[in-house]
């Protein structure tokens, strides 16, 4: 199940797995992971494929992720990447740690301020990392369940444009939500 | 683009002033980086319409966005009666089989689900389900019946309650792609210690039905308990003495003429009732939702699941539904039934079901035992009915002395 270190990667850890340098948008940080971890990213296997064996030579820029973002998606990548690397495994194998232990991680992992909620489920929509996205999009639905319209907006930080007569239109359209 | 200063400034206003959000610039406004197929994404996870009726009024493009979700989930507050019943209530026929088994929603006269906040909470309405005739013609079980019988509900303060059909509710969810409603409870009251559980799935009209029942369950304290005990108690219909378990998975005589055996027809019959109604309510719902591509009815109690596939709900829109002469169900074709039986089992987990019976069922048309049972899907209509542990109470009925009914169209 060890990662065949196989292909030219140009670095690696000390157990010889292959990593691959992921770059912010605005080229402040580089971060190396492990490819597994990295290959839970769809937007980034493509690159990498799409790129060839050289790509890895400078590092593949992700240009719509901040440099703060990136280092917390890696957080979230790093924590839930199989254990094996090999990447036709990474998809159908386990993650190398419990269930349990992830569960925790995750509900931790969100209880950030709105502003990175956000960016986050904006950079996992990019970079399609499903299960971070499925985890910040359910968390922001969660957010939005059991609230009226008003703490809503609170909540999440909306103005609402309704003008009053429109507001009560609706209000009324819905009133079976009330 | 590394400190987002707007952020920043939102998590001070969150503490005090809201009126700044009010007259806030759009540039604050984190929530409008996010594209619409992102936010319809979190939508979709919100599943209560309820809720997604809130987001509505939250902002304009909220109100724009909701109507596109696909995935929604309806929770049923309560269920009202058309009408009514007249004397259908009396169980006194001496044709129709009385059922032991009563039925706390009146499916067989509910025309219309309400959603909304009642002040009173409808009380069980006690109706006696009184299937129609079918071919079987079974006497009167000796099964108590409840006393009350009679139809009495609650009366509604008029102005009270606010009344929504489902169907108005969805209404303006014209992306509707997968539906699921929760009704409030399951229509069949059970006596004391009855399990029933079933599912059933529809294109025009039953597609098929698997029924998973038992007399009593209840926690085993011993361990040792295996799949076929031969010295436990049956408790069939009130009754304490003991099956005797035949090793050959046979059901033993006494289960003919102790009531069990007539026992599990009404419950087939009712489960069957209970979900041909299901069926004739959405109706207008499918008919509604052109998109529509798989479409669930549950219960809070998790007794019984009606399911239609894309391919069932598209066959219903080509194929009229016939009704019953009752006219508020479904009319059931002719069935092939296969029933299988153990007077007890001990799941893993440590629930003892007692009279455990398994009743499959499927419209006569289908074919002879040999096709529905060979054909590529085999077994698995059945086995994949339940959840764990039931799931392997089905696995272990399978394996018990195999009997076919058939019933005619009712």
């Amino acid at each position: 199940m060890a990662a065949a270190a196989d292909s030219s990667g140009d670095g690696g850890t000390s157990s010889g797995e292959k990593t691959i340098v992921l770059v912010s948008s605005d080229n402040s940080a580089r971060f190396e992971v492990r490819e597994a971890a990295a290959l839970l990213s769809q937007t980034v296997r493509r690159m990498i494929d799409e790129a060839g064996a050289d790509a890895s030579g400078d590092g593949i820029t992700l240009p719509d992720v901040d440099a703060k973002t990136l280092a917390k998606v890696l957080e979230y990548c790093n924590k839930h990447a199989p254990a094996s690397s090999s990447s036709s495994a990474a998809e159908a194998a386990p993650p190398a740690e419990g269930e349990e232990d992830l569960e925790r991680f995750d509900r931790e992992f969100v209880r950030v301020d709105m502003g990175t909620l956000y960016s986050l489920v904006t950079a996992a929509s990019y970079l399609k990392i499903e299960g971070l996205l499925n985890l910040t999009c359910q968390t922001i639905a969660d957010m939005i369940k059991g609230k009226t319209p008003e703490q809503i907006r609170k909540t999440l930080g909306i103005t609402s444009e309704f003008t009053p007569e429109e507001e009560d239109e609706v209000r009324r359209e819905n009133a079976w939500a009330f | 683009m590394s400190e987002d200063p707007a952020g920043s400034r939102r998590w001070r206003c969150d503490l005090g002033g809201d009126e700044r959000w009010l007259s806030g610039a759009a540039g604050d406004d984190h929530f409008d980086r996010l594209p619409d197929a992102l936010l319809l994404v979190i939508f979709n996870r919100i599943g209560d319409v309820k809720a997604l009726g809130r987001c509505s009024l939250v902002s304009r493009r909220f109100h724009e966005l909701v109507p596109l979700v696909d995935s929604v989930l309806v929770r049923v507050d309560c269920v009202i009666p058309d009408e009514p019943p007249s004397s259908s209530s009396s169980p006194s026929t001496p044709s129709s089989p009385t059922a032991s088994v009563r039925a706390r929603g009146v499916f067989s006269q509910i025309a219309r689900i309400v959603l909304g906040g009642i002040v009173k909470p409808i009380q069980a309405l006690g109706q006696i389900l009184s299937p129609a005739n079918s071919a079987s013609g079974f006497p009167a079980s000796s099964a108590s019946l409840p006393s009350s019988s009679s139809s009495s509900s609650s009366p509604l303060p008029p102005g009270d309650v606010s009344h929504h059909s489902p169907s108005e509710v969805l209404r303006s969810f014209k992306e509707l792609r997968h539906l699921r409603i929760e009704l409030p409870a399951g229509e069949l009251g059970m006596d004391d210690g009855v399990m029933l559980k079933w599912k059933a799935d529809f294109g025009s009209t039953l597609g098929s039905c698997v029924i998973l029942g038992a007399s009593s369950a209840s926690a085993s304290p011993s361990s040792a308990g295996s799949d076929s005990a031969s010295t436990a108690p049956s408790g069939d219909g009130g009754r304490t003495e003991p099956d005797e378990c035949d090793d050959s998975g046979s059901i033993p005589e006494s289960f003919y003429t102790n009531g069990g055996f007539k026992l599990r027809v009404v419950w087939t019959i009712s489960s069957l009732i209970a979900a041909a109604a299901r069926h004739y309510l959405l109706q207008p719902i499918i008919a509604d939702h052109r998109m529509l591509e798989s479409l669930d009815l549950t219960d809070a109690d998790g007794q019984g699941v009606l399911t239609m596939d894309k391919c069932q709900l598209q066959e219903l829109r080509v194929k009229p539904v016939s009704t019953s002469r009752d006219s508020h169900r479904t009319l059931m074709p002719e069935l092939s039934m296969w029933l299988w039986y153990a007077p007890c089992i001990e799941l893993p987990g440590g629930l003892v079901l007692n009279g455990a019976t398994l009743v499959a069922i499927k419209p006569s048309e289908e074919g002879t035992g040999e096709t529905v049972w060979n054909g590529a899907a085999g077994a698995a209509w059945v086995l994949d009915a339940f959840e764990e542990p039931y799931r392997t109470a089905v696995r272990m009925l399978l394996k018990r002395r195999t009997y076919s009914l058939e019933m005619n169209s009712f």
